[in-house]
């Protein structure tokens, strides 16, 4: 049998609802004429599991595992983690040093530019943005330690 | 009062110089954010919306939403000129819009889908003038079954409508309404799947679900060697259509319009849909459906008026019902409730100068933006010029600053992070996000609504069809049900799957 898309979502659906409902015991279903906190969750996860086998079982419809294209993968990891980094990074440092780093790292990192051009590009993109969000728009932005 | 008259009312609140300012630069804005691909208009209306708590709330409101129905003017210029939908709705402008670039009427298509969009944004806000207030009155009469009904029939619909199977729609909406469970339950006040996570007490947000899933989402699963597109550049002489294109128009923009309204008003994503749907009939209904793909003039016209019709009829339900049809009506919601403007039936005799204002404005907005869109072609071309692996970074810290400024919650950024990756594999998986995220949206009224009406009705399910105006919603969204799992159980291929294959392409 060919492993395909839909046999991964539909088992990864299962596998989550399983999951939460095993994490809301403690939510009451309460009653159908007085409904507790756990009654609209519960059909939901009731509603997922039967959704995701249905998808697995109608599974020969979708692509087959193999053929999805993950040639993207490295790019999508890099900005990601990059971006977690920033995220992290972002109350402490402030709006004017994460995101000049942020959109530095992106460009030397992931695009392999020109330093010079990268870090041009990355403190003139942001202080435009300061200006534009934090000045003009009054927009407040995070100031970090360093007070700007 | 009548219309006419609370128009007037309406026009000299939206004719002084403060409203004019703020529609100006909601339109300026949404033209921006509609040509830059990657940012949705969700995106820029939550970088925006921390301004707007300064402001009054007509002044508020009015420059959001100029924000919402420009993107949907500026995300043509972008799929016309490169072949990349500045805006999800642009994909269908991309295949013909692009194809009568190539052929050297980039102008022409330009024209016809800006003329295109004003006529369908005018023609909304027209109706809207008219049916809002007699619908508020109505509403007026509804209660938790028959709020429950129509969101029911909105998710039944979206799913009926989506280029993807019934079932995957269906799960996605399921995931959506359970994501929008996280939090206090507001009946009971029992904390649910929070993990003693404060920010998570109050619920998971939609705007960095939204933009998580449609930004950083698309960013991540779009490396930046793939992004090749030429942008063509038209001469400002060429930009008046031909007198055969003006002809080849005509219908394609009027069936749009009325098409396009009417989705609008169904919770789902209209503005999406709508673009689909309308390219798909032009496309049945043409004497030369051979030309479809080739530069045919009615594959610009219809899905461009469609979709701004639908992002005007979306004003309908969110300013006479309370409801919102999408992640941006929910923000735009959020944006009015912080004015302490609930939106809904009393809306508009509470608040006439925000209802009336906020409606008058959208008439000048929409000369606005037919002005804007225009003669300011070549400076848009300029910044489709920017190589898009300097671009990518710039929308990625939008997206950060737009989704922190709005709680200034770091946890809201990585709930967007997490939804970006969530977003890069449901792409992968061929599942549509947008789903997911109506559930979401719906998900308190939704919940809040069936609760209700289980205890009005002492848990008898059938309050839900014995009651006229659910009852018929509920047959509706039986009906469209029916015809989606008959369309399924035959593998039949109908419209849809026509449809989904075209967007692939």
């Amino acid at each position: 049998m060919t492993l395909r898309s839909d046999h991964i979502a539909g088992a990864v659906f299962v596998v989550f609802a399983v999951a939460v409902f095993a994490l809301s015991g403690d939510l009451p279903f309460g009653s159908l004429s007085s409904p507790g906190a756990g009654m609209m969750p519960k059909l939901l996860l009731v509603l997922m599991i039967v959704f995701g086998i249905v998808l697995i079982l109608s599974a020969q419809a979708s692509a087959p595992l193999a053929e999805i294209d993950w040639s993207d993968r490295n790019h999508a990891l890099l900005v990601v983690l990059i971006a977690g980094v920033a995220t992290t990074l972002y109350q402490w440092l402030g709006f004017i040093l994460t995101m000049s780093l942020l959109v530095f790292t992106l460009l030397m990192v992931v695009e392999r530019k020109n330093v010079v051009r990268a870090a041009a590009y990355s403190v003139g993109l942001t202080m435009i943005a300061w200006w534009v969000f934090g000045t003009a728009l009054k927009s407040p932005l995070e100031t970090g330690i360093l007070g700007f | 009062m009548d219309a006419i008259q609370s128009l007037g009312l309406g026009f000299s609140v939206a004719l002084q110089p403060a409203v004019l300012w703020y529609a100006f630069l909601g339109c300026l804005v949404g033209t921006l954010v509609g040509v830059l691909p990657g940012i949705g208009p969700l995106a820029g209306i939550s970088i925006l919306l921390p301004i707007t708590f300064g402001l009054n709330a007509t002044n508020a409101i009015v420059m959001l939403a100029g924000i919402y129905y420009g993107s949907q003017y500026g995300g043509s210029t972008t799929s016309i000129l490169l072949r990349i939908p500045g805006e999800a709705s642009s994909v269908m402008t991309c295949i013909d819009g692009n194809a009568m670039a190539r052929k050297g009427r980039a102008g022409a298509a330009l024209c016809i889908a800006a003329v295109g969009s004003w006529i369908a944004g005018t023609f909304g806000v027209i109706v809207l003038t008219f049916i809002a207030p007699p619908l508020a009155t109505i509403a007026l009469k509804f209660g938790p079954p028959e709020y429950t009904a129509l969101l029911v029939l909105g998710l039944i619909f979206l799913a009926y409508m989506s280029t993807t199977s019934l079932t995957r729609t269906l799960i996605m909406a399921a995931f959506g309404l359970m994501l929008g469970c996280i939090g206090i339950d507001p009946l009971s006040g029992h904390f649910r799947y929070s993990f003693d996570i404060a920010e998570l007490g109050d619920g998971i947000g939609i705007v960095p679900v939204a933009v998580g899933l449609f930004g950083l989402g698309e960013i991540l699963a779009t490396p930046s060697h793939q992004v090749t597109g030429e942008v063509i550049r038209p001469k400002l002489r060429e930009l008046w259509p031909n007198a055969q294109e003006w002809r080849d128009s005509g219908w394609p923009i009027t069936r749009g319009t009325v098409m396009g309204f009417l989705i609008g008003i169904i919770p789902g994503s209209a503005h999406i849909i709508s673009s689909f749907l309308s390219y798909a009939v032009e496309k049945k209904i043409s004497k030369h459906p051979e030309e479809f793909g080739k530069g045919a003039v009615a594959g610009v016209a219809g899905p461009e008026s469609a979709n701004n019709a639908a992002s005007t009829g979306a004003f309908v339900p969110m300013l006479a019902l309370g409801i919102p049809t999408g992640p941006v009506t929910a923000v735009l919601m959020a944006a009015l409730m912080v004015h302490g403007v609930p939106p809904g039936p009393s809306l508009v005799n509470d608040h006439p100068d925000v209802f009336w204002g906020f409606v008058a404005s959208m008439y000048v907005g929409n000369v606005m933006l037919l002005a804007l869109n225009l003669p300011l072609v070549g400076i848009f071309v300029h910044l489709l010029r920017i190589p898009y692996a300097y671009l990518y970074p710039l929308i990625i810290m939008f997206c950060i600053i737009g989704v922190y400024e709005v709680s200034h919650s770091i946890v809201d950024v990585w709930i967007m992070l997490i939804m970006g990756v969530v977003g890069y594999l449901l792409k992968k998986f061929s599942f549509d996000p947008a789903p997911l995220v109506l559930g979401l949206v719906i998900a308190p009224i939704f919940e809040m609504s069936l609760r209700q009406s289980l205890i009005m009705s002492n848990g008898d399910w059938l309050i839900f069809v014995s009651r006229p105006i659910a009852g018929t919603l509920m047959v509706a969204a039986a009906i469209m049900l029916a015809m989606s799992a008959l369309s399924m159980a035959s593998k039949r291929r109908d419209w849809r799957a026509q449809m989904a294959e075209e967007v692939k392409e």
